[in-house]
């Protein structure tokens, strides 16, 4: 049985002061998320940034019910993740970041009998998988046996597994690393499909172009806290104003005081005008200027300030 | 559950060589053995072919039930694809009880196909004496070793762990069980020892269900079988929520 869940008026996700200590073969602790609390508004699409071993995948392993938190509580739709696990994993789809595939069993299959672990009644689940399978363009692929296929076909197959029983937040871990630009192309629709369908969408993802394209709402992780969250442009515009953003082609040139360098990008501060200041950099960079702006800057640009600067410390 | 029940009984379908046609031919070739090596011998009014044909067709149940959920556990825990338990909503009680019910099937859809393959070469062996016990027999012993494949499975991290297990503890158990030989026919201690054996009341319970022939009370086998079923059934528990919900 498909379960039944008042969710109207309910966030998708509430994190509040969640803490996961791990410890190593030494017995020493370590904290893999420290105190991380966070709303995710319905039908929205939220960007779970952070660098490599910034606590993103312990995160989404504890809303997911993974994993235990050692503090602090998760609420999936006013559902506690711990005590009605049962009823949360319902109402959630996750693609793990790992791509695992049944050895023995055809794409068919492997997303039948998947799908009646949620609760898909019988007589739906044909329809269903015809459906994901066509959505994912795999409908060619679905007797096929699920290991012989390609590893962008699995990481597909991987997505199909978690969307077939229509979740109300999807969790994607990583969903394109790894995959070529087409596929990537694909999942991004797909996601956006599924979005405006109603479905509220959570993903990490190392490919700030990625956030950048998709997401309304960011939160960026680093070293287990949360430094930054809310939506893209708001922060984008923080972190815009009273500079000018400029990449140059020959990186070498003679810097203009005040300039400084992130990322691939340079920042220059604001000092008198944005007219005045844009002349200033363009007369001293001249024809070395590849580009210039002054408009919100960009996630890698507020990535890099937030995670290399004193916030990360 | 019941879904992770039919896709565990598909597994075993998909192989079906391996783990429906490979134990029955290992029960041929016993018979065929034992056929040739003890023609005429009698343990009480039992031929000895009958006898060790029943003690076979037991520890065919035992090994299929042990073996299904035990690697099918191993092997998820290997490929990675633990993780589609761990998401799926399903209690953790739930999740053994269903690998524990299809590892129940195997053992009987394996004993079914041996019987209807080997019950010819039997001479004088009809249909259970005690039809009742008989079903009694089956569902318990394949639900009790499922169990103890399920906890095996969730217990042991790798392929060496598993293997030691059945090589080095479940194989001796089954093999001084009573399969081959009548343990009240042993010396003491050893006799006494064999008691402790939980296999050994699944072979008698179920030997005598089908033969009447019974090395001690069956009742008492009845009783430690269920004694046993709990004490499985409770580390199967223990052992799934641990490896289900993570700390």
């Amino acid at each position: 049985m498909l379960l039944e869940v008042d969710i109207l008026g309910m966030f998708p996700l509430r994190i509040n002061n969640v803490s996961k200590i791990f410890k190593n073969s030494k017995g020493q602790e370590f904290k893999a998320v420290d105190g991380i609390s966070l709303n995710i508004e319905p039908g929205k699409i939220y960007g779970l940034l952070g660098p490599n071993g910034a606590g993103k995948s312990t995160l989404i392993n504890m809303i997911s019910g993974l994993l235990l938190p050692n503090q602090g509580g998760i609420e999936l739709f006013g559902l506690d993740v711990v005590k009605d696990s049962n009823k949360t994993k319902q109402l959630i789809g996750v693609v793990p970041q790992e791509i695992v595939v049944e050895m023995a069993f055809t794409v068919e299959e492997v997303l039948y009998y998947f799908s009646g672990m949620y609760g898909v009644p019988r007589h739906e689940r044909k329809a269903r998988i015809k459906a994901v399978l066509e959505d994912l363009d795999l409908a060619d692929k679905m007797h096929e046996r699920a290991r012989n296929l390609s590893g962008g076909m699995k990481r597909r197959l991987m997505v199909a597994k978690a969307i077939l029983h229509r979740p109300k937040l999807l969790i994607l871990d990583e969903p394109t690393a790894g995959v070529d630009v087409s596929l990537r192309q694909r999942i991004w629709a797909l996601i956006r499909r599924l979005n405006a369908e109603g479905t509220t969408i959570l993903f990490t993802t190392h490919y700030l172009e990625e956030a950048e394209q998709l997401c309304e709402y960011i939160a960026l992780v680093d070293h287990g806290h949360l430094i930054k969250s809310g939506k893209l442009k708001d922060i984008q515009q923080e972190f815009s104003k009273n500079s000018i953003h400029f990449e140059l082609f020959d990186r070498t040139a003679a810097p203009l005081t005040g300039v400084s360098e992130v990322g691939v990008e340079y920042e220059y501060p604001i000092t008198s005008d944005l007219a005045t200041d844009m002349a200033k950099l363009t007369s001293h960079y001249n024809h070395n200027l590849k580009s210039i702006r002054s408009e919100a800057a960009s996630l890698e640009h507020i990535f890099l300030k937030l995670t290399n600067s004193g916030l990360s410390s | 559950m019941w879904a992770l029940y039919a896709r565990e009984v598909k597994r075993f379908q998909k192989i079906w060589i391996d783990t429906v046609f490979n134990p029955i031919v290992t029960v041929g070739l016993y018979l065929g053995v034992f056929g040739v090596v003890t023609s005429g011998q009698q343990i009480g009014d039992l031929p000895y072919l009958t006898f060790v044909y029943t003690g076979l067709l037991a520890m065919l149940i035992i090994n299929n039930s042990f073996s299904n959920p035990s690697f099918a556990l191993v092997i998820a825990k290997n490929l990675g694809n633990i993780v589609d338990l761990q998401l799926a909503p399903i209690a953790p009680w739930r999740i053994g009880v269903a690998y524990a019910m299809a590892a129940f099937t195997r053992g009987v859809i394996t004993l079914c196909i041996a019987l209807l393959a080997t019950v010819w070469f039997i001479p004088g062996l009809g249909l259970p004496e005690h039809p009742l016990y008989f079903i009694f027999a089956l569902f318990l012993t394949g639900i009790e070793f499922g169990m103890l494949g399920v906890a095996f499975g969730f217990w042991a991290k790798n392929f060496e762990a598993l293997t030691f297990m059945s090589t080095f503890v479940m194989q001796p158990m089954i093999f001084l069980a009573g399969v081959f030989y009548p343990v009240a026919n042993l010396p003491s201690p050893w006799s006494t020892i064999s008691l402790f054996n939980p296999v050994h009341h699944n072979i008698n319970f179920f030997r005598y269900a089908f033969t009447g022939y019974s090395d001690i009370s069956p009742i008492i086998s009845l009783l430690v079988i269920l004694g046993f079923s709990f004490v499985f059934f409770v580390a199967m528990q223990i052992l799934t929520k641990k490896n289900i919900v993570l700390k």
